[in-house]
């Protein structure tokens, strides 16, 4: 996405949240692939708009198509969703499957109220280095520092990546012992997280 | 130490989560240096000092960055939108040996090893977190 375009999006996602637009998927704005959106970083060129603002916390509270989240220290911010908001929850999703527990990350632009008209959220996201402890058919024991964490396998989601090769839906090759990155969405419920990629190292 | 524009290094880029937070990331702590969080533009450098650099031994992949410690300022920009975000080093890593041979794309152009890792507020003001990984260019 060209600067000029990532511009126009923020210019669209602040007047949406300023002008109270409801919650819709990302996918419904045509003209605005998701995976690009995500991509797109916050330009910083418009003097006409506020600095990007990031957000990380858990959803207390959903209300409309406004999250109240809750950050560490207990500071509640308000993330305000727009048609031009790009949500991430294992893949692309469309707002309707964030859910009160959740915990996110928010990219996007600090409004006069102090609230944050989002460009994009990532919902659970995590990308931790563990170590393969066991394997079963649908998942995976890791160790991560010193605590132990299930790995769903999802069907048709997940993907592994050798020692820098390409992404593969074959996991054959993953052994006990193996170090390695998982990215995936934590499940607040029951603490596991499902996979989207596993990248093994040396 | 201000963000500059010198020529430092280049690479891979990944993120992590330090400091307090939710889920698997409650338990990461605050880094080596102590200050590091999630929520603020900061990064994890191989070569931190001697202890982190006989962890993370980016020789091994061919790469000698030089030691930059804790508190130092590095810009980091995205190798094909020119996206950059200013970070403070708080942390040792990424665990460089252990992904010798990988390499990041973009516009046909790619960058190999990883050289960097940035919290999850800087690097998604370069690129999307789901990515996971991003080719980029260091300054100082």
């Amino acid at each position: 996405m060209t600067g000029r375009n990532g511009i126009d999006r923020r210019r669209l996602l602040t007047s949406a949240a300023l002008g109270g637009a409801t919650i819709v998927g990302a996918s419904a704005l045509g003209g605005l692939d998701a995976e690009a959106a995500f991509a797109a970083p916050m330009p910083s060129l418009d003097p006409a708009i506020s600095r990007s603002s990031f957000v990380d916390g858990r959803v207390g509270r959903i209300k409309g198509s406004t999250l109240d989240v809750v950050e560490a220290d207990g500071t509640h911010r308000l993330i305000r969703l727009t048609n031009a908001t790009s949500v991430w929850k294992l893949e692309t999703v469309t707002a309707e499957a964030i859910e009160t527990g959740d915990g996110l990350y928010a990219r996007g632009v600090e409004m006069p109220d102090g609230s944050v008209a989002a460009d994009a959220v990532w919902v659970n996201i995590v990308n931790l280095y563990v170590t393969v402890r066991g394997i079963e058919r649908t998942r995976l024991h890791l160790s991560h520092g010193r605590t132990t964490l299930v790995g769903n396998i999802v069907d048709k989601r997940t993907t592994a990546s050798f020692r820098g090769g390409a992404l593969t839906s074959n996991l054959s090759q993953l052994k006990i012992g193996h170090h390695a990155q998982v990215l995936g969405a934590w499940r607040p419920a029951d603490d596991s997280v499902d996979i989207a990629r596993i990248s093994v190292g040396h | 130490m201000a963000c500059g524009s010198t020529s430092l290094w280049a690479g891979e880029t990944s993120w992590f989560c330090c400091g307090s937070s939710w889920g698997p990331c409650g338990s990461t702590g605050t880094g080596a240096c102590g200050t590091c969080q999630s929520g603020k533009n900061m990064a994890a450098w191989p070569n931190l000092s001697s202890a982190c650099w006989s962890v993370t031994d980016p020789a091994a992949c061919g790469e000698n960055m030089p030691r930059r410690g804790c508190g130092s300022v590095v810009n980091v920009k995205h190798q094909c939108s020119g996206a950059a975000v200013c970070v403070t080093l708080a942390d040792c890593g990424p665990n460089t040996q252990m992904w010798c041979s990988e390499q990041t794309c973009c516009n046909g152009s790619c960058r190999t090893h990883r050289v960097i890792d940035l919290t999850p507020a800087a690097f998604s003001a370069i690129g999307s977190l789901s990515s996971g990984l991003l080719p980029v260019y260091i300054y100082e």
